[in-house]
Order: structure tokens, then sequence, then C-alpha cells
């Protein structure tokens, strides 16, 4: 996510160049059996499966680790969950003793030995430590961890979490590290991890590329492909020509429809459109005036034209929103019905009402990162026609960050895909206990709390028809009160060439990259 | 000379010490949260703090300058906040390939910058003085990313002869110039068209001069008049310019960095300051200073080679 501006004017001026050149023949194939990847990024982050939260490492994550239980790959669904590390697993009636039996003869990387339940207790225990996992809160409801044999261990709840499942999956805490390893390495861990995944950590070139080499002994069997070789390109050009070139095989898209388009142009190459979406939200901040009054909200909502935000980021890319969750996570509601239509006479009906026959001016503080601001700048001019006045402050990505956690901006620009479960989405971003500043703050911007009752009993609700039905009705309490305007979804893009043969249909990835598994290879090979 | 050169890096001391002062605060001003970056936007409250605990930013301000300054002193810079990984090793990594890339360029600046900056000048008001102005000109304006695509785009996807992606094993000069020849190419066409308008305007003054008429007079052939009297006497602003130029380019190849996807000092400095990595950004503005200070020194001792009426007092 880390892009200029220079960056997308010499895009979209290396596409129209190429297109002008004639662009590339098809190419035959890759010289190895090395995969190459392209992502947008100037360098990795932590690498270490339990800290790091960025789109960057997340992808590496699930290629090198494995957790009791994985989505389907090349799926982003709940439905699909499978066994992983993990082959059988039961419940207590009331869902506080959860027991899971593992899988034998499962090897750690670099010869640390056969994983066991003491790795799965270590672990788990490790992600529920704030000193050691940013992920911490997620484990809170797990009372104790234990290893009742080798290959069975207990998970005890103070609470029931009917959506456990998502804790113990690869993914986040979920990704299970090697004690042996962990706890010899300490710190050092993130520079050498070490996991169960058909991957295995090999070399790390710092601004360059993290290489992986197939791992013999992975318990799904040995990876077709001979390695990984994750490079760092955070030119947008660079990495489109790249991959043109056929230098790298794989490559992070940009959630933008020229691009899609200009790709596609390349002779045998498929572009791949996926979930989780990113759900793009107006979050507005309800708790001081003008937007305390409901009818200012209201009238904001009425100024949105969601048409002409397909038509500006364009329909493979995007989709309309209809409820505050995005589409496709467990617990999701249309409540298309409750999106007021576009219409600005009543928009200014309602300013009118709400005291400001003039319209409002409100301070906004946005980041630079074009694929937002874009985004931003249609909402502004649609406000614009309503006279509502966004008296916009660009600031830098990470001084966004800072400035819209101090509650510095009225209205926050929002886009993010979570844990595709409903409770992870209205938790973070409409629980009370998640309104920045406070102790327990996440990303709550909106100060609303009216939803917290059906969002808490939602949680520990073991009926999986009631739980939905409390979901649905905290998104239209939260709806209703207009804590926020969705906009679009954006799904994840990337792109591939078809030398290039997944192994799996691809609909989504939790860990936001293409899964690479023991099965993914190239035709040509 | 010796006793210069002790005296100027004596003076680099202080310079040292006020721009580690200068970064401490700076970066700590800029808004912006280093366990944020680091954790995600998901990270809880608890894990902020511990984060932030850990990495030491919780203590007051002046205890933090302290070790820091105790720890730059003896010669200890810490670990990358982002990364982890120890600041010297991360810099010593990618300054092999800052400095290959500012010296080639360099290289191809003069080659080439020199003799058209002093063939513009012979040719004074003529159609070739006219062209290499209009080319230096556009050499100077041209945005680098810009013409580093357009290298890209003939060179790897066309003709296919480099690599797109410049970032590749050093393992062989071979390899080593085949990954450093269009990044070369694209800072030293900038350098080039930099080198050429200060060399022909340093040798139309030069031209003019009472010693080159005395020169001509005496019957020198005019090969001699140019290259040894007048380009040695020219050569001193060139030199100055180059110097200050080269400071800026060691910073300024980021654009090339990242489009030809090049490790380097420049990348390496945008992305600390995009994460809020404090320790690296304090251990890059050290080298960086030191690096300015060596190029000027370096700068001043040229002086007296190319013009011994030069002393170093």
């Amino acid at each position: 996510m880390q892009r200029t501006g220079f960056l997308t004017a010499a895009a979209a001026a290396a596409g129209v160049l190429t297109l002008a050149m004639g662009g590339p023949a098809a190419l035959a194939g890759p010289d190895t059996n090395i995969l190459n990847i392209g992502m947008a990024s100037t360098d990795a982050g932590r690498l270490d499966p339990h800290l790091s939260a960025t789109t960057v490492d997340k992808a590496v994550f699930g290629w090198m680790f494995n957790g009791l239980v994985r989505f389907a790959p090349g799926s982003a669904s709940p439905e699909t969950i499978e066994p992983d590390l993990a082959e059988s697993w039961e419940s207590s009636d009331d869902g506080l003793e959860w027991t899971f039996h593992l899988r034998q003869g499962v090897q750690c990387h670099h010869d640390y030995g056969e994983l066991t339940a003491d790795d799965i207790v270590y672990s788990l225990n490790r992600a529920a430590d704030p000193d050691r996992s940013s992920f911490s809160s997620d484990y809170e409801a797990f009372e104790t961890v234990e290893a009742v044999d080798p290959y069975t261990v207990r998970i005890v709840l103070s609470h029931p979490v009917p959506s456990l499942l998502g804790l113990v999956t690869a993914y986040q805490g979920g990704n299970i590290v090697c004690k042996a390893a962990a706890e010899e390495m300490g710190e050092d861990f993130q520079n050498r991890p070490i996991g169960t995944g058909p991957f295995m950590f090999d070399e790390y070139r710092p601004q360059q590329s993290l290489s992986l080499v197939a791992n013999p002994n992975y318990f799904r069997g040995a990876p077709m492909l001979d390695g990984i070789l994750y490079r760092y390109i955070p030119s947008d050009s660079a990495r489109d020509l790249a991959f043109q070139s056929g230098e790298i095989d794989l490559i992070y898209g940009r959630q933008d429809q020229t691009w899609v388009e200009r790709i596609r142009e390349l002779p045998d190459v498929t572009v791949m459109v996926m979930e989780p979406a990113e759900m793009s939200v107006m979050h507005l901040n309800t708790s001081a005036a003008p937007l305390d009054d409901i009818r200012v909200r209201q009238a904001m909502a009425y100024a949105v034209n969601r048409e002409e935000f397909m038509d500006f980021k364009g329909r493979d890319v995007v989709r309309i929103a209809t409820s505050i969750v995005p589409q496709g996570y467990l617990g999701h509601a249309d409540l298309s019905d409750l999106m007021p239509p576009f219409d600005l006479e009543q928009s200014a009906a309602l300013l009118a009402e709400a005291g400001h026959p003039d319209g409002v001016t409100l301070h906004v503080i946005h980041t630079a990162l074009p694929g937002m601001l874009d985004t931003m700048e249609v909402f502004q001019a649609q406000m614009a026609r309503a006279n509502i006045t966004l008296d916009m402050e660009v600031v830098e990505h990470s001084t966004f960050h800072a400035q819209i956690r101090e509650d510095l901006s009225q209205v926050v620009h929002y886009s993010a895909a979570r844990f595709p479960i409903a409770d992870i989405y209205l938790t973070q971003f409409y629980h009370s206990r998640s309104i920045v500043g406070t102790p327990t703050a996440v990303t709550n911007f909106s100060h609303c709390g009216n939803a917290d009752a059906q969002i808490d009993a939602a949680r520990v609700e073991t009926d999986p028809e009631a739980q939905k039905a409390l979901w649905e009705e905290a998104q239209r309490l939260l709806m209703e009160n207009f804590c926020s305007i969705p906009i679009y979804e954006n799904l994840q893009i990337w792109a591939r060439h078809d030398y290039l043969d997944l192994g799996y249909e691809l609909t989504g990835s939790l860990s936001l990259g293409p899964p690479v598994t023991e099965s993914t290879h190239f035709v040509s090979n | 000379m010796l006793a210069y050169v002790a005296r100027r890096l004596l003076l680099a001391v202080p310079t040292l010490l006020a721009v580690m002062t200068l970064v401490f605060v700076l970066v700590r001003i800029v808004p912006g949260d280093p366990a944020q970056t680091i954790l995600g936007d998901q990270a809880s409250q608890e894990a902020l703090m511990a984060m932030r605990e850990r990495l030491g930013l919780n203590r007051p301000l002046w205890e933090q300058y302290i070790d820091f300054l105790r720890d730059a002193l003896s010669g200890d810079w810490g670990n990358s906040m982002v990364t982890g990984h120890p600041i010297l090793q991360e810099i010593l990594n990618v300054l092999p390939y800052t400095i290959d890339l500012t010296v080639a360029s360099l290289i191809i600046g003069a080659l080439f910058g020199i003799p058209l900056g002093v063939w513009s000048a012979l040719h004074r008001n003529r159609l070739v003085d006219y062209v290499t102005r209009v080319g230096s000109l556009l050499g100077l304006s041209f945005p680098a990313f810009v013409s580093a695509i357009l290298l890209l785009l003939v060179f790897s996807i066309e003709l296919n002869w480099f690599p797109v992606i410049s970032a590749g094993d050093r393992s062989s000069v071979g390899e080593v110039l085949e990954n450093l020849a269009l990044p070369a190419i694209n800072l030293g066409l900038i350098m080039t068209a930099y080198i050429t308008r200060v060399t022909r305007s340093s040798m139309l003054n030069v031209l003019g001069e009472d010693y080159i008429r005395t020169a001509h007079a005496k019957g020198l052939p005019n090969r001699a008049v140019i290259w040894i009297h007048a380009l040695r006497n020219a050569l001193i602003p060139v030199v100055t310019v180059v110097g200050l130029y080269l400071g800026i380019l060691i910073g300024n190849s980021v654009l090339t960095e990242i489009v030809f996807n090049r490790p380097g000092l420049g990348k390496l400095i945008v992305g600390a300051l995009s994460q809020r990595d404090y320790t690296m950004l304090q251990g890059l503005m050290v080298i960086y200073t030191f690096i300015i200070i060596i190029v000027n020194l370096l700068t001043d001792l040229t002086y007296g080679l190319i013009d011994p009426r030069v002393k170093y007092s």
C-alpha cells in the first residue's frame, strides 16, 4: 500500500506507451521451477505471523504456516473450513470445551522435529500474549489450552465463542509456530520463521525479496514447485513491466478498472478477482456537532450517488455495498432497503430541518494514498452538490492513521477487509468498546454504540440462525442510526500467466494473496 | 594537507552531533506511531502498549535521547523498529548499490558532459550549440521516472537486453553491470545534462580570458589551448557543482531505485520515513551527513589537483 502519485502517473504512462508499442508476444513459460511473485511494497514487515497484520506479510504466512483448521484453498468462506493440523475436533454441548485431534507425523521446517500438542499449546498461548502478539484480544475467552496427550489438545473457554474455529484457522494468531524454534530464537524468530507449511524460509534480502524453498516433508506431499521468490516491487509500472516481460509469474494487482483492462489485453494472462472484499466506508463522528444530529448524517447519505462510484472505480473491481458488513462475510444481511436513494432535494430538506439551510462544512483528514484519495475526492464532489463542504486535509498515510485515532477528522474514510465473520467487523468498527481514544480502542470512528447488546449477544449465541438474526438486527440498528455511509466493496485483484496452474479454483483467500499449495505448478514443466 | 584534512574531519563532529539531535527531534514531531505501523490497524491497545514499551517509546524523551547518543557513539546503532534487523547491517547491505549507481552515473555524466560542454562553447550560437543546449535542458527537465520507464520499455520489453528488475545477484561483475546499466544510464543522462551546461558556461568565461589569447598568439596548437589551458581552468566550477550534485544524487536516486526496483539508501530513507522507523531514520541521516561531509572534503581536495595555486592551510 505504499504508493505515491507519481507512480500512478508512471503506471498510466507505461500502460499507454506499452499499448502504443504493440505489447509483447506470448511467453513460453518460466525458465526455472521457482514461482516469482511481485508484491506492491518497498520491503517486508516483521515476518512473525503473530505480529504482522500487513497485506504484504499475510500472504507469505499462508504459504509457510498451518492452523488447526483451514479455509479450503481458494475460498474465503467460513463454510469451507476443513481439517489442517487437526484431523478432527468436537465441542462440549455448552460450547465451552473444544478438543482437537492432531494429525501425526507433521514435521516442523528445518529439522525442528515433529509437531505435537505441546507446539499447539505454546503457539495459541503465544497468540494470546500481548507481549508477543498483535491479536491477543481475539483470544481473551481462552481460559486454558492444554495438551491431553501428544496428539490431543483441549481448549477451555470462559464463555462460548461460536466462531472459535476462525481463531484456530491458519490466519493471524491461528498460524501455528513450532515451539522449539520460537523458544530458541526469541525475537529473532521473525528473521527465520519456522512453521509446517508447504514452503520454508530460505533467505530474506532487504528491499528485494524473500525466498522460500519447498518443504519436502510437507504432510500433504512435497510441493510441485521448487520454491517461491517473493519480490518487493513498490513501483506499479515496474511491477507491471516485470510481469509483462515474464520476470514475475504472479502479480499483486491494482484495485483499478484501467489496470484490469490493460492487463487483460496481455496475451495468455488471467486477471483474478477474489474475496474477501474491502468495504469502503465513510464513518461519521456522531459525538460532535453538526454530525451529532441524525438529520445531517441522513442528508449526507441522500447525497451519495453509488452508481457514480461504480462507474468511476469500475464494475470489475468493486460492487455496491448493501450493508455495513461486506457481502460474503458470515452474518452479512442485505439491507439495501435501508440505503437512502440518491435524492438531493431530500438532502437539502433534511439539512434545512436540522437548522443548516446554507449547508455545513466538515473538516476531513485523509490519506494521500491514491486508491483511497480518488474515492474521497468523488465523495467530496457529491457532497458539494448538496451544499456540504468537506474541508479536506490530505496527509501522508502514517499521519492519517495517527490523526484519525485522535478524533481529528469528522468524516473518516476507511477501507478494510477483516476475518469474514460479521462479529469482527461489527465489534471493531461499531462496538462502544472500540471507540477511538478509549483504553480498548480499535477503529470505531463514529462513536456509535447503539448495537452493543446485539453484537455481544451474537458472540455467545450457539444457535447459528439466532446468531445471524442478532447480527442482522445489529446491522439494521447501526444503519438506521446512520453511523456510517457504506459506499462500495473493493475486491482483491491479482493476475497470473496462464502457464501457472494454482491447483484449485480461486474465489477468495483470507490472506489476501492466492494460496500457493503443494499442487501449484507450471503447466509447461 | 594532512592537517587540513584532520581539521575538516574534526569540524565534522559538531555537524554530526547537530544532525543527530535534529533528526531525533524531527522524527518524533511528525505524527505517526511506529507501534501501529508494525502491528497493523487491528492491533489491540494492549498489544500497542506492549510494543511501545518494547521499543522504548514510553520512556521520557531525554532518556531516549541520551541512550541514542551513547549507543551511537559506542558504535551500537540498534535495530530497525519495523523489521528488527540491525541498522548498520541494513545500511551496509544497500550501500554498495548506491555507490555503484552514483559512481557509474558520474562517470557517464563526465564522459559525455565535459566534451559536449566544450564542443558547445567552441561553437557558440551555432547549430550544434543550440542542439546541445536544448538537449541538456531536456535532460534536466525530464522527470527521472518517465525516462526510467521509457528505458525499460525499449531495452527490457522490446529489445529484451536487460532485466526489468535490477536487484539481481552481485556474484559476478557481468551480473552487476547488467543490473546497473539502465539505472546508471537514467541518472547518467541527468548528470550529463548538468555537466554539459556548467562546462559550457565555464568554458565560455575562460575562452575570453587574456591568457587564452596569449596562448593563441604564442602559436600553441588550438587543441592544446582548449584541452589543456582552457579546460583545466574551466573545471573548477564543474567540480564544485558535481560535488554538490553528488550529495543530492545519493538521496535523490530514490525515483530511479524504485522504478528499477533496486535497493539503495534513497529507498531505505523513504521506506523508513513512511513506516516511522525512528531508529533507522536516525542511522540513515548520520550516514547521509557523513557522506556529504566526505564528498565536500574530496571536492575541496580536487581543487588542488586541478589548480596548483590552491593551497591548504
